[in-house]
């Protein structure tokens, strides 16, 4: 008889009620959950410093600053050599574009390069998981990119203008940075505020019926750059699980951590975060589709720590966080997950702010996702011995 | 992306194919010797470099023990060495040392030593005359032999990756401000034209010619590719016996031309390895999409299913259903 021995293979996550989540479904969400943590630590930062100009600058020195220092001659020719740049594509500044580009199709901003000339560099977007944000972040990127340019460039600085002409987080149809050179344009040196101008030469507009809804490692199952050389979706989803938090959490927290002392940062943080929690499943709906989309079953009711157990668990499977259930009850769960792990998603910058504001959040979410009885509480913290636990806790200072 | 409208690489374009354009056309570059030198070389190539004489260089494709091609290259007989022009040379140099065990070869990188540029279009042969102190009226294609530019030695190669007559001037690292300069100073007098836009002689140039890169025909074999003319197999290689046994089986894929709807105007949504449909199912990727400015049309390399390859197969690209035509691979003879 004709009949397949076996079905066909498909990466999934298994929720803990036996759903199956695919791995692309997977990846996307969690992309978009790194963007929402960055959108609540610009918050953070938005109470700590109320001028625009000021914190957007603070981010964008240390933005810059952060990705100078982390990148050699050493890095640099391992990145040449991997990408395969070969030898006729002068070693300058315009490399940095290239870089750019691959980083963007990892992290599904969806779109293309315009332009690549010497004297030019066009870069659009249709998507960016990012673009709930804001502009701060958007003028973020540009010191990043600036960074980037600066590596590459032989022997001076700010070789290009480099502007983000339009960007989603502030409301445009697509993101759009254009690089120039500023020997062929005569455009003066930039400072951190003067990247979002209009660039000297004519953009290319890709109308909405051939724009993309994905990125590459999405559409086609891997990033293919210029010279040819590929990444596999696996790879991306990996690099973006580590490499993401660091620029738009890590980087950005640094400033943003200076603008107030310990204690004052921890206690705005939680007020954030509170808040983001208790309003993440405040309609009667969003708690519907939770259940229908863990697949949690009828029979389970509201009071049930599994509803949030299960969340927790299926958030950190997509982050690719090692994590196991130790207690799977109505009335306790608990996850076990190494404080190494959970906040070490780049091993070389842990984050011990991933602690704080996911406890945070997720104990204020629990209150509207499950029941205001229940709280959320990690035990163990910097320890291999950690664990999220979800539970029945009164505390007469709840906020 | 190249656009029709791009009134630049359109210029850089027609230069090359009415006139002459020139450009740094620097490759990775390696040197093999020793006396097994070209021995080695014809096991680990398709063609037949043993039967390459003195300033002879032959275009080859390089393949895996699964009789894929891993590589193409231009290889060189020097008569003391030979030359092989790839784009990647740390990629050679891992497969030199896997391969030359029993072999008394050597291998040296010279990328770093030696500089090139090249030199194309139908006036490209008064240019070069015009700059060299010897005329080389006289040389075929696919020779090399040495001359001089001002004073400073160089080897001249007549070949070229745009399909015009042309010519690739190898000078030391050290003079090749020198000889940019004097590529530069005859522009005038042969209006000619530097080339600045990478994608006008990387892609759109070839492309029209049906010249493809490395990345286009990875993991297919030399006959998926066309390339069969250059597979001889009357001598041994390494993958031959992968690659007879795959020609055996029928080849699954093809490396064939694909012309975009003339109603689009563009194809910014169609990457490198946007999936190809055959009504809605896949079967197969686009290696490349480029603005051809002599044929005036959206052009490209992909890779399709045998049975869909035939010319005037109508597919579609990328998740906007682009409507694409199969075509010959040559775009212009």
């Amino acid at each position: 008889m004709a009949l397949n021995d076996k079905l066909k293979e498909t990466k999934c996550v298994e929720t803990a009620w036996g759903k199956l989540i695919p791995e692309k479904e997977c990846y996307d969400f969690g992309v978009r959950h790194i963007a929402a943590f960055c959108a609540n630590i610009f918050q953070v930062m938005r109470i700590l410093e109320p001028d625009f100009e000021k914190r957007t600058s603070a981010i964008c020195d240390a933005a810059y600053m952060f990705n100078m220092a982390a990148s050699s001659d050493q890095y640099l020719n391992g990145y040449y050599n991997e990408w395969n740049i070969p030898e006729f594509c002068e070693k300058s500044a315009w490399l940095g574009a290239i870089w750019g580009d691959s980083g963007d199709e990892y992290e599904n901003m969806a779109g293309r390069v315009i332009q690549f000339t010497r004297d030019r560099v066009e870069k659009e977007l249709d998507t960016c998981p990012w673009d709930i944000v804001g502009a701060e972040l958007c003028n973020m990127t540009t010191a990043m990119f600036t960074a980037n340019f600066d590596l590459t460039s032989k022997d001076t600085q700010n070789e290009v203008c480099l502007n983000m002409c339009e960007a989603r987080g502030c409301g445009d149809r697509h993101c759009r940075v254009v690089a120039e050179r500023r020997d062929v344009t005569g455009l003066p040196k930039q400072g951190w505020m003067d990247h979002m101008n209009q660039p000297v030469f004519d953009v290319h507009n890709t109308p909405n019926e051939r724009t993309v809804k994905e990125g590459q490692i999405l559409r086609n199952g891997k990033y293919t750059n210029a010279f040819g050389e590929e990444k596999s979706f696996e790879w991306a989803y990996r690099w973006v699980m580590e490499y993401g938090w660091v620029w738009c959490v890590s980087f950005p927290l640094v400033a943003i951590r200076d603008m107030a002392d310990e204690d004052e940062f921890e206690r705005i943080l939680k007020i954030v975060f509170a808040t983001a929690g208790k309003n993440e499943f405040m309609d009667p709906f969003s708690v519907k589709g939770l259940r229908e989309y863990l697949g949690v079953p009828n029979e389970i009711g509201k009071k049930d720590a599994r509803i949030m157990g299960s969340y927790i668990k299926f958030l950190l499977d997509t982050q690719l966080v090692p994590c196991e259930f130790t207690a799977f009850l109505q009335d306790e769960v608990r996850i076990h997950v190494k404080a190494d792990d959970f906040n070490g998603r780049y091993e070389m910058a842990p984050l011990d702010e991933l602690t704080l504001g996911y406890e945070t959040l997720w104990h204020n979410a629990v209150k509207t996702m499950v029941d205001p009885e229940f709280s959320v509480w990690f035990e163990n913290k910097d320890t291999d011995d950690m664990e999220i636990v979800i539970g029945h806790k009164i505390d007469k200072r709840m906020i | 992306m190249l656009f029709k409208e791009d009134k630049v690489a359109r210029a850089e374009a027609m230069a090359v194919r009415n006139n002459v354009g020139w450009y740094r056309w620097q490759h990775d570059l390696v040197s093999i010797t020793g006396p097994d030198a070209g021995k080695y070389l014809d096991y680990i190539c398709v063609n037949d470099i043993a039967g390459a004489g003195v300033g002879v260089s032959k275009y080859t494709t390089i393949l895996n023990d699964e009789g894929k091609v891993v590589d193409d290259t231009i290889v060189t007989n020097l008569e003391t060495e030979y030359w092989v022009s790839t784009l990647y040379a740390p990629r050679f140099a891992k497969w030199f040392e896997k391969k030359s065990v029993g072999y008394d070869v050597q291998m040296k990188e010279l990328t770093y030593e030696i500089d090139m540029y090249a030199v194309q279009g139908p006036n490209s042969l008064s240019y070069m005359n015009a700059i060299l102190k010897n005329p080389i009226d006289e040389l075929k294609r696919f020779r090399m032999e040495d001359n001089e530019i001002d004073g400073i030695k160089v080897k001249i190669h007549r070949s070229g990756f745009t399909g015009e007559n042309g010519y690739e001037i190898y000078c030391p690292i050290e003079e090749t401000k020198k000889i940019e300069e004097v590529l530069r100073n005859n522009e005038k007098a042969f209006d000619a034209k530097e080339l600045r836009t990478l994608e006008v002689y990387v892609r759109s140039l070839p492309i029209e010619k049906g010249f493809a890169l490395r990345q286009d025909m990875y993991g297919l074999s030399p006959y998926e590719c066309g390339l069969g003319w250059s597979v001889k197999l009357d001598k041994e290689f390494n993958g031959k016996e992968a690659l007879l046994a795959y020609k055996e089986k029928g080849h699954e894929y093809k490396l064939v031309g694909i012309e975009l709807d003339p109603e689009r105007e563009s194809y910014e949504d169609i990457a490198q390895n946007e999936i190809v449909y055959h009504k809605g199912v896949p079967c197969g990727v686009v290696r490349q999409m480029i603005y051809g400015y002599t044929v005036d049309k959206n052009i490209g390399f992909a890779i399709v299913e045998k049975r869909f390859s035939e010319n005037g197969t109508e597919l579609t690209a990328g998740t906007n259903n682009a409507k694409i035509t199969v075509c010959d691979k040559v775009f212009i003879k």
